[in-house]
C-alpha cells in the first residue's frame, strides 16, 4: 500500500513528517481539544452543563494520561532518530535571528504581497526559525509543566510535598490554568497558520500523508 | 474518700502476711469485705450526724442576696456513687474545725463561688479526670470568669452523684442544659434516633454515640478546629476512606478539607472556614501559641468596616512573615457547616450530599459564606466574617495558597484572561486574513 502510494507521488515530493510524528500530532491535537473542552466544563460547570461533573473528571484524567503517553512517542522518536536535527538546523545565533526577523516580516507583510517564504522546507530543516523556537519552548517547557501540574492535581494528597514546594495548590492550579489559556489561543492560531500553505488544505494533507507536495517551493511555509 | 484509703491500707497490710496462693487471696478478700462493712458503718455514722440537720430544708444567705439550700436528701445521697464517702471528705473546711454557727458564720459570696471552691476537692480522688477537665474548653471558660461554664457538680450533681455511664443518654444528658439546640439536633439525627431505639443502627453496629463519645467527657475541646472530630467519626466508621475511594476522586483530600457533617448533614448550611495555621507546625494559630498580635490585627480589620477583604488578608499574611519570622502563617481552608447545631443533623449515609456540582461551581452555596478563624486564648474558635471575593481574588493565590476547589474558587482575573485568549485566538487569524485581503485588493487596483 505504502509502495503504491509512494509511486503515485511526484518524484520531487519531500517526506517531511514520518509516521510517528503524524500519529503523535493528530493524537495530541485530539487530546488537546478534549482536554480543553473537558477543562472548560470542569471550570465553568455553572455556565456549561453538558456532561456530569464526575464523568468529566474521569474523562479529563484519562485523556490527560493518554496525552502524556503520546508525548513519549514524540520524545522517543526525536531522541532515537536523526530527525532531531529539525529543531537545530541553525546553530549560529546571528544567522538564526536574521532568519527569524525575515520570517516575521514575511508573516506580517510579505505573505500578503505574494512573496515566497524565506524558509525552504526540507526533511531535516522543516521548521522556520519562529516555529523552531516556539515548538521547543512548547514541547520542552510548557507541555511538561502542564503535565506536571495536571498530575499533581490528579492526586493532590500523593503529591502534596511537591505542591508545597511550588507554593501551594493555588499556585499549581494557576499555572495549569494559565497554560490552558495559552493553548486555547495557540490551537486557534495554529489551525489558521496551517491554512497558509499554497492551498488552505496543503499543510493539513501533509500532516496526514507525511509528504510535502512538489512544485511549490516558492511558497513553502508551515503553520 | 477516706473510707477507700482505709480499705486500701487494710488490703496492703493483709498482703504482707505470708500465706500461700489462693488462701492468701481469699483471706484478704474476706478481710476487705469485713473491714469495708466496718468502714461503711463508720461513714454512715458520721454522715448520719450531718444528715440529721441537713436532711431538713435549710438555707444559707449569701453575700449576693441569694439563698443557698443546705438540704441533702439522705436517700439520694446514700444511693449515689458517693454514698460511702463521708460528708467531710468533700467539705474538708467544715470537717477540720468547729461546725459554723450563726455566730461563726462563713461568708460565701455566691453559690457559684462556693461550687468553685469545692470543685478542687474532686481532684483528691479523681486526679486523672480532673487533669483532663483542666485542659478542656469548659475549664478554660471557668478560668476566664465565665459564670455558666460547667464545674464538676454541674454535670454530676453535688449530692446525687452518678457516673455518666448510668445516665439515660437521650433524655438526661447534662450537656442538654447548656447546649439545648445542639442536643435537639442530635436527638433527631441518625445517631440520636439509633440511641433512642436501643443503640442499634444496623446489624453488627451496636452503639450509636452520645455527646461524650465524640466530644469527650472531661477534656472537651473546640471541635470546629483541627481534626479532633474527624478522628472520632473514623473511630467508628473505619472503612470511610475505602468507601469514598470507590466513587470520589481525590477522596483523601476531600476527607481532609470537608468536614463529615458538610455532606452527611444534608440540610445544613455550609460555609468556607479559612483557619489560620502555623506554616511550619501546621497547628492552628491561637492564643495558646502567643499569637495575640495576629488576633488584634484581625479585630482591627474586622471592626473597621466589617468583612475582611482579599488585599487586607494578603497584607496580613505577608506582614506576619516580615515582622516576625517565627510567625509564619498560612490559611487552611475547610468546608464546614455554618453552626454547631446544624453539624449534628446527621442523616443516614444514603441521604448524604453526593452531587459534585453542589460545591464544584462558582456561586454554589458554601462559597457565599466565608469566615477566617483563629483560636482564642480560652480555646474557643473566633470567626471573622470575610468578603466572599477573598476566594476569587488573585491575591488569594498567595494568601490562601492551600485551599482550592475546582470550579468553586475561580480566580476572576484568569476568567478575563481566558476570554481575551479566545478573543485573540479568533481575532488574530481574522485580522491577518482581513489585512491580506485589503492589501491584495489595493495592489490589484494599483495594477489596473
Amino acid at each position: 500500500m505504502s509502495a503504491i502510494y509512494a509511486a503515485q507521488r511526484e518524484q520531487n515530493d519531500l517526506y517531511i513528517n514520518p509516521l510517528p510524528v503524524r500519529i503523535w500530532h493528530w493524537a495530541n491535537a485530539l487530546g488537546f481539544v478534549l482536554l480543553i473542552l473537558t477543562g472548560l466544563q470542569l471550570r465553568y460547570a455553572d455556565l456549561l452543563n453538558v456532561i456530569p461533573f464526575e464523568m468529566t473528571v474521569k474523562m479529563h484524567n484519562w485523556v490527560g494520561f493518554s496525552v502524556i503517553a503520546n508525548y513519549f512517542i514524540w520524545l522517543g522518536f526525536y531522541l532515537f532518530s536523526d530527525r532531531i536535527k529539525v529543531y537545530h538546523p541553525e546553530l549560529n545565533a546571528r544567522r538564526f535571528f536574521i532568519r527569524a526577523f525575515r520570517q516575521i516580516r514575511y508573516y506580517g507583510y510579505g505573505i500578503f504581497k505574494g512573496e515566497p517564504s524565506p524558509h525552504l522546507v526540507r526533511p531535516y530543516d522543516k521548521f522556520n526559525p519562529m516555529q523552531s523556537i516556539t515548538y521547543q519552548i512548547v514541547m520542552l517547557l510548557v507541555i511538561p509543566a502542564q503535565f506536571a501540574t495536571g498530575i499533581m492535581m490528579w492526586d493532590i494528597k500523593r503529591f502534596e510535598d511537591w505542591i508545597a514546594l511550588l507554593g501551594g495548590i493555588r499556585v499549581v492550579d494557576t499555572i495549569h490554568v494559565l497554560i490552558f489559556i495559552f493553548f486555547v489561543s495557540f490551537i486557534l492560531v495554529h489551525a489558521y497558520m496551517g491554512a497558509l500553505g499554497h492551498t488552505p488544505s496543503a499543510h493539513f494533507k501533509e500532516m496526514f500523508t507525511g509528504y510535502e507536495e512538489a512544485g511549490r517551493k516558492q511558497d513553502r511555509q508551515r503553520g | 474518700m477516706k473510707g477507700y484509703r482505709h480499705k486500701l491500707v487494710i488490703a496492703m497490710l493483709l498482703a504482707c502476711v505470708p500465706l500461700d496462693g489462693n488462701t492468701a487471696v481469699n483471706v484478704a478478700e474476706n478481710h476487705v469485705m469485713e473491714s469495708s462493712e466496718v468502714v461503711l458503718r463508720a461513714v454512715l455514722k458520721k454522715n448520719t450526724r450531718c444528715l440529721k440537720c441537713h436532711s431538713r430544708e435549710k438555707f444559707k444567705s449569701l453575700d449576693d442576696g441569694e439563698q443557698m439550700s443546705l438540704q441533702v436528701l439522705p436517700q439520694a445521697y446514700l444511693s449515689s456513687a458517693h454514698g460511702e464517702v463521708t460528708c467531710i471528705g468533700c467539705h474538708e473546711a467544715i470537717g477540720n474545725r468547729k461546725h459554723p454557727s450563726r455566730k461563726t458564720n462563713i461568708a460565701v459570696s455566691s453559690q457559684r463561688e462556693y461550687s468553685l471552691q469545692l470543685n478542687q476537692s474532686c481532684r483528691n480522688c479523681h486526679t486523672g479526670k480532673y487533669t483532663r477537665y483542666e485542659g478542656s474548653i469548659h475549664a478554660s471558660l471557668v478560668s476566664k470568669g465565665n459564670t455558666i461554664a460547667p464545674l464538676c457538680t454541674d454535670c454530676h450533681s453535688a449530692h446525687a452523684v452518678e457516673s455518666m455511664a448510668v445516665y439515660k443518654p437521650v433524655t438526661g444528658l447534662p450537656c442538654k442544659n447548656c447546649h439545648a439546640d445542639i442536643f435537639d439536633a442530635y436527638a433527631a439525627s441518625v445517631h440520636g434516633k439509633a440511641r433512642k431505639n436501643g443503640n442499634v443502627i444496623r446489624a453488627g453496629h451496636i452503639q450509636a454515640p452520645v455527646c461524650a463519645n465524640c466530644h469527650r467527657a472531661h477534656d472537651v475541646t473546640a471541635v470546629a478546629f483541627g481534626d479532633n472530630l474527624k478522628a472520632e467519626c473514623l473511630g467508628c466508621h473505619e472503612d470511610v476512606k475505602l468507601a469514598h475511594d470507590r466513587w470520589l476522586p481525590n477522596a483523601g483530600l476531600h476527607l481532609d478539607v470537608v468536614s463529615c457533617a458538610a455532606c452527611h448533614a444534608p440540610v445544613a448550611e455550609r460555609r468556607i472556614d479559612l483557619q489560620l495555621v502555623d506554616n511550619i507546625t501546621r497547628l492552628p494559630v491561637g492564643g495558646k501559641q502567643g499569637h495575640e498580635v495576629l488576633q488584634k490585627q484581625l479585630e482591627i480589620i474586622d471592626q473597621a468596616d466589617g468583612n475582611i477583604d482579599p488585599l487586607r488578608l494578603w497584607n496580613l499574611v505577608r506582614q506576619c512573615g516580615q515582622q516576625d519570622k517565627a510567625l509564619n502563617i498560612t490559611l487552611r481552608g475547610r468546608m464546614e457547616v455554618s453552626s454547631g447545631a446544624e453539624a449534628h443533623r446527621l442523616a443516614r449515609s444514603g441521604l448524604a450530599v453526593r452531587n459534585c456540582d453542589s460545591c464544584h461551581q462558582s456561586g454554589s452555596e458554601p462559597f457565599e459564606d466565608v469566615v477566617i478563624s483563629i483560636i482564642r486564648p480560652d480555646g474557643r474558635t473566633l470567626h471573622y466574617q470575610a468578603d466572599k471575593e477573598i476566594l476569587g481574588s488573585m491575591a488569594s493565590v498567595g494568601s490562601v495558597s492551600d485551599f482550592y476547589v475546582l470550579g468553586g474558587t475561580r480566580v476572576k482575573l484568569l476568567d478575563i484572561l481566558l476570554l481575551l485568549a479566545i478573543f485573540a485566538g479568533f481575532a488574530i487569524p481574522a485580522g491577518h486574513f482581513t489585512m491580506g485581503r485589503i492589501i491584495r485588493k489595493k495592489e490589484s487596483k494599483g495594477g489596473q
